[in-house]
């Protein structure tokens, strides 16, 4: 399995913003694209299926320089968002475009037609049109139609986005199943977290045209590397403090709420998201940090709380419960509690966090020099 | 130089090679000396008087008409789903698809003083001595444009109300108002736009009609597209021609923009069709009666001059107790028909295909390649500009470009300008929504998948527009086939189509055989029609309009 099977180094200006991405995709790697709207992820897989062309920099696929290869020459296939299903063809003619258009021979088209209707079990629909069909049949003749002509990547746009929630969810799972079976390299396209954490190996996190971390899911969730991709990907308190290296580690003065202490860097997973003694340039100094932690690492206590404050708002979602807590003099903080915990609006509670949860994020991205 | 720069540049051609003969009238009608002294003694005539107020009436009353008569069967149509209901809507268009001469045709088959109307109210009111005696006059003129119009309101009006949602009636009620309280509130003030814009277009087509007039109307009652011909053609005063153009080029610019006012009114309106309840004749018998009515009266006033002139074209002379006969069928190829018309029936019938074809071609290519090239644009200054020929006669247009270039190219070539550029806005406007419509995910589709260059115009792109260009390539063809102002300017006596050659035989009052060639002349419009209902998308739901001229 090749690690470097798709190599992408571009930049792409736009009136408004610009496009930079450096990164790497590995052979039968289903990697996602993460980030709000307007962020540049279709932009960068127009780039990459060719539909637009980079200023600057180059796309290599499996070894090939694909920066001046004509789209239609480049065997990638496409899902759009909205699927760009041929209206004046049947679902098996749409499925055969892209075998009809290589000049396959009509035996091999048939054949192959037939294989794809049959693994995305839509055989049944081969003479419909495809305006009879409904959004997750349509989705499934957009995916057999992409992958019929075999390219070496497939690209999806955002392709679970005009479905309703349960739809979206079985897909996913086919989908998933389907490209573990198949093998084939995927770049997928979300503004969905769910989605993104659910069905990829890597992904990257994309903010005003740039990539802000690329990692796994479990990585990417429990070290973000910056602000915005905390909020994105998950809930997240963030917390103004200001960090001091003593002795004993990094002392930490959250904004509104008592000073503690954080081991040192380098020891174990610390809170700048190292997991062995790493000690970057950034980790380690002092200055001004957000300090993260997720809603779940925050408990009530009464024991000698790092924060107290009253309950602003209590929402019962069943599986347990969602708080904000106003603190006294300090930042409104974001609670997720067990089922078994039930409190009334005003109560005056006390806070604490996990310590090996919290994170300490450079406030705007960077940290401080 | 960019793909938009290059689009504005091939729109600004266009629009240059329209606009220059218009200017030629204007430059002919103000830049000479007396110009202006003799503009205001014009302003001041008891002529320009008689006409304004001739051809403001007349529209006034034809819209008026057209709309009252309208508004009942929009209901209907609006409201409830009935069996047929979709052919008698394509059917309804066909009169507003009628070459103008063919409508005159109709109006004298069935109300004139020898017409099937009158026998029928002998018959019905025997001794009684009724006679509708007013065709050839100021009721005529009215009743042909509202023959004309009429069915094309019910079918936009009754689309526009089968957008108003019925739920809305449902929350009238709930909140307390009564039937008549909701459609004081609720459905009128929603109906209003459809209406003002649709009276605004009827009086337009009725204020710029020509052949309706010229052959109803005689010397008594002119229209400025009449009084144009009239100064141009039998008095020779071309000079006062393009005074009397440019004059009503300024009228018309009040005209047009309350027109351009009132659409953007309509497409600000949003609404999908919902499904409509069935009306239920047992359940609902007055309801049905009145509509059953209501149909029968439309189809009697409005088609069956269609139908009596399909009928009496197969009499012996065309009358209606006459033996039947395929005689006025025979006379076209005879002698006598050459006499009137000028030129054999093969020559005419080429002629009429040949210029009609030739402009639907050249109209669609050109709309198209302008569409397509400005389809990443939004509907912008540039498309409006283009739309300007809408409210320019045929006459005018004409009469400009005899000016400008009418020495030095052939009759044909410029009937072929003129008719390419006055259905230009109503081609570019079908064929710019319908390309818009369906974006370019599909283009970029066929792309990855491996299509490129010809092969992704021929497997996506023109099956896509298939219909859209055959509408196009109709509308522009129906547009040249009924035209008889530009023929009968720019052609100059030598060309003569199916148009002028009907226009001849009635001058000769050679009904019979007039009747036989109309015939022939519907059935090659109702094929047009047909093609153009194949393609048809919604009348006025892209935002573009439909002209005819009459």
């Amino acid at each position: 399995m090749k690690k470097d099977f798709l190599r992408i180094d571009v930049t792409k200006d736009f009136p408004e913003f610009r496009l930079t991405a450096n990164l790497t995709v590995a052979e039968g790697e289903f990697f996602s694209l993460v980030g709000p709207s307007g962020c540049g992820k279709t932009t960068l897989l127009r780039l990459i299926s060719g539909l637009l062309q980079p200023d600057h920099g180059r796309i290599i696929l499996n070894g090939r320089d694909l920066t001046a290869v004509p789209v239609a020459e480049r065997r990638i296939g496409f899902v759009f968002q909205d699927y760009a299903l041929f209206p004046h063809l049947t679902v098996g003619e749409n499925i055969e475009y892209g075998l009809k258009v290589r000049r396959l021979p009509a035996a091999r088209r048939l054949e192959r037609v037939r294989a794809m209707l049959a693994v995305f079990e839509i055989t049944a629909l081969a003479d419909r049109r495809v305006q009879e069909l409904s959004g997750g049949e349509r989705q499934r003749v957009a995916l057999a139609r992409a992958l019929a002509p075999e390219p070496f990547l497939l690209l999806l746009d955002e392709p679970f986005a005009a479905l309703d929630y349960g739809l979206r969810r079985r897909l996913r799972r086919e989908l998933k199943e389907l490209q573990s079976r198949l093998g084939f390299t995927a770049i997928f396209v979300t503004h969905h977290q769910e989605e993104a954490l659910s069905l990829s190996e890597r992904l990257a996190v994309m903010q005003a045209g740039r990539i802000l971390q690329v990692g796994t899911a479990t990585e990417v969730y429990t070290n973000p590397a910056h602000p915005f991709v905390a909020t994105f990907l998950g809930d997240a308190n963030l917390i103004p403090c200001t960090v001091t290296p003593t002795a004993g580690g990094l002392q930490i003065h959250p904004q509104g709420g008592r000073a503690f202490t954080l081991p040192p860097p380098g020891t174990g997973a610390d809170a700048f998201g190292h997991s062995s003694g790493g000690g970057s340039g950034a980790a380690g100094t002092a200055g001004q940090f957000f300090l993260m932690i997720r809603p779940e690492d925050v408990v009530f206590t009464s024991e000698d709380p790092l924060y107290r404050g009253v309950v602003a708002t209590w929402e019962y979602l069943g599986y347990g419960s969602y708080a904000e807590v106003k603190t006294d003099n300090g930042p409104l903080l974001k609670v997720l509690t067990g089922k078994e915990t039930r409190l009334a609006l005003g109560t005056r509670v006390g806070l604490a966090f996990q310590k090996p949860a919290l994170k300490l994020l450079p406030i705007n991205g960077d940290y401080p020099s | 130089m960019t793909g938009v720069k290059r689009a504005n540049r091939f729109a600004l051609i266009l629009l240059g090679l329209f606009i220059l003969p218009v200017l030629a009238v204007l430059g002919q009608a103000f830049l000479r000396p007396n110009a202006w002294p003799e503009l205001l003694a014009f302003l001041r005539s008891g002529q320009f008087r008689r006409v304004l107020a001739f051809s403001t009436s007349q529209a006034f009353w034809s819209a008026f008409f057209s709309l009252a008569l309208a508004v009942p069967g929009a209901y209907f149509f609006g409201r409830y789903q009935f069996p047929g209901k979709r052919l008698l809507r394509s059917v309804m268009i066909l009169p507003f698809m009628l070459p103008g001469i063919l409508v005159v045709l109709a109006m004298v088959v069935f109300y004139g003083q020898n017409g099937i109307f009158n026998r029928w109210l002998a018959v019905f009111f025997p001794g009684r001595n009724l006679a509708f005696t007013g065709l050839y006059g100021y009721k005529g003129i009215v009743l042909a444009h509202v023959f004309y119009n009429f069915a094309f309101c019910l079918r936009m009006l009754g689309e526009r109300w089968e957008r108003i949602s019925p739920k809305l009636e449902e929350a009238s009620a709930v909140l307390g108002a009564g039937r008549l309280t909701t459609w004081r509130r609720v459905i009128l003030p929603l109906l209003v736009p459809t209406i003002g814009y649709l009276g605004v277009l009827v009086f337009l087509y009725s204020f710029l009609s020509f052949t309706v007039v010229l052959v109803l109307g005689g010397y008594l009652y002119q229209t400025f597209e009449v009084l144009i011909y009239i100064e141009y053609n039998n008095k020779l005063r071309f000079t006062h021609a393009s005074m009397l153009a440019a004059v009503q080029m300024l009228l018309l610019t009040g005209i047009l923009a309350l027109q351009r006012w009132t659409q953007r009114l309509v497409q600000r309106q949003s609404g999908e069709p919902g499904p409509l309840p069935p009306l239920q004749p047992r359940r609902q018998l007055v309801k049905t009666a009145l509509f059953l009515f209501y149909l029968a009266g439309s189809l009697l006033f409005f088609f069956m001059p269609l139908f009596f002139v399909l009928l009496r074209s197969f009499k012996h002379r065309g009358q209606p107790d006459g033996a039947w006969t395929l005689d006025n069928y025979r006379q076209l190829f005879g002698v006598g028909f050459r006499f009137v018309v000028g030129r054999d029936l093969w020559t005419v019938v080429g002629t009429s295909l040949g210029l009609a074809v030739t402009v639907g071609l050249v109209t669609m290519v050109l709309a198209y390649l302008l569409a397509r090239a400005r389809r990443h644009q939004p509907w912008g200054r540039i498309d409006l500009w283009l739309q300007v020929p809408m409210g320019v006669s045929f006459l005018t247009f004409a009469f400009g470009l005899l000016k400008l270039v009418g020495r030095a190219l052939p009759p044909a070539f410029l009937i072929v300008w003129a008719q390419v550029f006055l259905a230009f806005p109503l081609v570019y406007a079908l064929l710019r929504t319908a390309r818009r419509e369906w974006g370019e995910e599909l283009l970029e589709a066929a792309q990855t998948l491996g299509a490129s260059g010809w092969e992704l115009f021929c497997t996506v792109e023109l099956p896509l527009m298939r219909k859209a260009l055959s509408s196009a390539f109709a509308y522009g063809a129906a547009l040249s086939l009924g035209d008889l102002a530009a023929v009968l300017v720019l052609g100059q006596g030598k060309v003569v189509t199916l148009a002028v050659a009907v226009y001849r035989l009635i001058g000769h009052y050679s009904f019979p055989q007039a009747i036989a060639l109309g015939t022939l002349f519907i059935l090659l419009a109702a094929v047009l029609f047909m093609v153009v209902e194949g393609g048809y998308r919604g009348f006025g739901s892209g935002g573009h309009e439909e002209g005819s001229k009459q």
